[in-house]
């Protein structure tokens, strides 16, 4: 990492290379490394679902309710669908949307917490007043009736799960902002003439960036439930879209049928584990106040 | 120091548990064995609000009212094709506006009273009068006593369903003096409904002994029964939903569960237990949209053909499990006037392709609207709109799905905004009048967007249909009707699921009945 292009900061370009520093360190943990193992492997599968797949996700041409065998690994469903297929299928709508979901409302609350953090007054009331509306309803609640009420579809599923989530960060992002920007060096930049933009992106946005990921990364998982759970009660994936979580709901109509409902039940239990994991690393390596002990063992 | 707290907490929490265990078990031994003689308990999944029996239109509340009152004219076992006499016999005239009810002897109330004929016209008219979910049974009727023995039932315009709608166990008949004296008009002042809750005023089988909308009804015998009496003393309704009604049979908890899905059916060893299966009352049907505002593709009359020629019902048949059936028409099959699978709409995958060859359909998506939140005896219609819209698929129609909850999509379906629909339909009583809704500018008809005047040919044979006058008139005039509806129609009869009633071994036998779903005094 260079240390030299910006000569009148040095201070501040080496506290943030110390702090990106930091993210490999925390991947040393041998829970991070299962987590990010378990989310390489479940990425990979999604990617390649339709080249790997026994059989066709949507085909109902098989027997009904058939039990694990060699033909299907993981039996069939009430329509005598593949389960194999569905799940391996299903990963592409269950972790990559719950992922972009996550990358948006990490950018949406970020810009919103900057905003109320670096202006302040008007702003900050506007802006904050808004996120406490939100944080006012129990999550699934408000998801619920967002998705209702613009209809089932995996796009207005991943709208109303942007509008619950967005605030978290928001508020994560204002409280760095407002400390970071009376930091001396930040201030000393504005003084050297740096616009708020130029203040915002360069200065202060490096150095608070990372607490505001370790957020984000412990998200996948609520949001892959958050996800799981809208289709499960019929307003995320639209039928037959294969989603894990309408999976499960499809087997509760048949309980003996454990599978239906089992293998895409473990297959979101690992994805949220693991990310949790990840998260979980990254939050230790990452706070000052554990990350040297996290360092030593590592190391 | 907090030792000896905590012990006083083990011990009175060891109490809470032996007390809460014994009171468990006496009341689960009270169920199943009555110290009174023998005990039956059913497992049904309730959806009752009253015990009046002029009140309830529900299916646990035509259970209740079935067991504790009898009505003027019933049916035998489970044909509903054939009204016989019940509290009284019938004639009907010529032209089926006026039906003559002759009392018959003997039958007694439970408190020992006669059933006479003022208690059966004051029950008819409360029916009337109370305004509640039944009343529209009699809509347009006037009941009049005309001597010490007989009542008339007439009505402006021909009336031949009836004699089908008079064994509905909401025209039962109510001990007129006992209801009077707590309240009950043949009015909407009436008050009886908090009385007729806590006690029964019938000459049915039993009689009331308790009841809980929320969780169970009891029957006992009604000694003064001048029918045959019934094989149990006592009868247990108890609310419990599917999944937990599949453990309490295999379990003995339990001698009769109503509410069992075809794959619960199918998971319950046959070694324990007797499986009824038989095809319900309900028809599930696609209706496609024949206002080309709301659909181009579905009002052109080849893209119809190619879905009602697509489908594969047989496949949804097997979807459904056991005991279901495919009905020929919109009729289903328990009633006069249906017609054999075999005549209705048949799977032909080439001709579906050609028709839409023809049609002119270039692949564009067709959205198929359902409530995602109902099931139909048990089966899910989104099961149901999967499987179609996988048929489908293979001769070349692309369906995409659109389920929403009933209550929302509801409004949609009665406004005739639907492209493509999946719904069912209850009959009210068993008879094919009931039917005459699936034609152009009816009801359903509107619905898919089937103005009146759209088929004549269709219209006129529902007018013979309603104009017809005997049984046999009446099956072969409903039976064209289906067949025209069926070559030119925008609905598509998809099926008719299963009952399932499921018994221990220890019960012989069970009565079963579309209009009742069960008769507690025919469980031997």
């Amino acid at each position: 990492m260079s240390q030299t292009t910006a000569p009148a900061q040095p201070d501040v370009l080496a506290v943030a290379a110390r702090r990106r520093m930091r993210f490999p360190v925390a991947l040393r943990n041998p829970l991070a490394i299962t987590g990010t193992a378990i989310i390489v492997i479940w990425l990979l599968l999604a990617l390649l679902a339709p080249m790997i797949s026994p059989a066709d996700p949507l085909a109902q041409d098989f027997d009904r309710l058939q039990p694990p065998s060699a033909a299907h690994l993981f039996g069939t469903d009430q329509l005598g669908r593949d389960v194999l297929s569905r799940v391996l299928d299903g990963a592409r709508v269950s972790i990559i949307l719950p992922l972009l979901l996550v990358v948006s409302s990490l950018f949406v609350g970020t810009i919103a917490g900057s905003i109320a953090g670096y202006f302040g007054k008007v702003a900050d009331e506007v802006i904050m007043r808004i996120a406490d509306l939100v944080f006012a309803f129990p999550t699934i609640i408000l998801a619920m009736v967002i998705a209702a009420s613009l209809g089932p579809s995996l796009t207005n599923a991943v709208i109303a799960m942007l509008i619950v989530s967005w605030p978290a960060y928001a508020r994560v992002t204002r409280s760095l902002v407002v400390v970071a920007s009376r930091s001396e060096y930040v201030v000393a930049g504005r003084l050297l003439g740096n616009s708020p933009l130029t203040s915002l992106g360069k200065d202060i946005l490096p150095n608070i960036i990372a607490p505001v990921v370790v957020l984000a990364t412990l998200d996948v998982g609520t949001a892959i439930l958050l996800l799981a759970g809208l289709s499960f009660l019929g307003l995320g994936a639209v039928p037959p879209t294969p989603d894990w979580g309408a999976m499960v709901s499809d087997g509760v109509q048949n309980f003996s049928s454990w599978w239906i409902s089992v293998f895409p039940g473990l297959a979101i239990l690992t994805v949220v584990l693991a990310f949790n994991f990840l998260g979980d690393a990254l939050r230790d390596g990452l706070d000052p106040r554990t990350a040297d002990a996290v360092k030593g063992r590592a190391l | 120091m907090l030792s000896p707290l905590r012990r006083i907490v083990g011990i009175v929490g060891i109490a809470v548990v032996a007390t809460l265990g014994i009171t468990a078990c006496s009341a689960g031994s009270s169920d199943s064995s009555s110290s009174g003689g023998k005990s039956v308990v059913v497992d049904s999944s309730f959806d009752l609000k009253t015990a009046d029996p002029n009140r309830e239109y529900e299916t646990t509340g035509s259970i209740v009212a079935k067991a504790l009152y009898e009505t003027l004219l019933t049916f035998k076992g489970d044909d509903v094709t054939k009204p016989i006499d019940g509290l009284a016999s019938y004639e009907m005239n010529a032209d089926n506006t006026v039906m003559t009810l002759t009392m018959a002897d003997g039958h007694v109330f439970s408190d020992g009273s006669p059933v006479t004929v003022d208690d059966a016209v004051f029950s008819l008219q409360r029916v009337q009068g109370i305004k509640g979910n039944p009343s529209f049974l009699l809509e347009g009727i006037t009941v009049a006593k005309t001597s010490d023995t007989t009542l008339t039932l007439t009505s402006a315009t021909p009336n031949p369903a009836l004699p089908y709608i008079l064994p509905n166990p909401a025209l039962g008949v109510v001990n007129k003096k006992v209801v009077e004296e707590n309240g009950g008009t043949a009015t909407d002042a009436d008050g009886a409904e908090a009385y007729l809750n806590g006690a029964s005023a019938g000459s049915g089988p039993y009689m009331l002994e308790s009841f809980d909308v929320a969780s169970q009804v009891v029957f006992t015998k009604n000694p003064k029964y001048t029918g045959d009496a019934p094989a149990y003393d006592r009868v247990v309704l108890r609310n419990v939903q599917g999944p937990t009604q599949k453990l309490n049979i295999q379990a003995g908890e339990s001698q009769v569960a109503l509410d069992l899905n075809p794959d619960q059916v199918a998971e319950v060893g046959s070694s324990d237990v007797t499986v009824l299966s038989s095809p319900s009352r309900y028809m599930i049907f696609l209706l496609l949209n024949q206002d080309p505002s709301v659909s181009a593709i579905t009002s052109n009359p080849d893209f119809l053909k190619a879905v009602k020629a697509g489908i594969d019902y047989n496949k949804i048949v097997d979807l459904a499990g056991d005991g279901s059936v495919q009905p020929g028409g919109f009729i289903p099959s328990l009633f006069v006037g249906a017609i054999d699978a075999s005549d209705g709409n048949q799977h032909d995958a080439a001709a579906a392709k050609a028709a839409l060859a023809s049609s002119g359909y270039k692949g564009e998506d067709v959205t198929l609207n359902f409530p995602n939140d109902i099931t139909v005896q048990g089966l899910s219609l989104q099961s149901v709109a999967e499987s179609v819209q996988a048929q489908l698929k293979e001769v070349g129609i692309n369906i995409v799905l659109a389920p929403a909850p009933v209550a929302t999509e509801l409004d949609a379906y009665r406004g005739g905004k639907e492209t493509v629909g999946l719904w069912y339909w209850g009959p009210d009583f068993p008879d094919p009048s009931n039917y005459l809704a699936f034609t152009p500018g009816e009801l359903v008809g509107l619905r898919a967007g089937w103005a009146a005047g759209a088929d004549s040919t269709v219209t006129d044979l529902a007018n013979a249909a309603k104009a017809a006058v005997s049984t046999d008139e009446r099956q072969s005039a409903y039976a064209a009707l289906q067949k025209a509806q069926n070559a030119s129609g925008p609905f598509v009869p998809l099926l008719q699921p299963a009952q399932n009633v499921v018994t221990s071994k220890s019960i012989t036998a069970v009565s079963l009945n579309p209009v009742w779903t069960i008769d507690l005094a025919g469980i031997k």
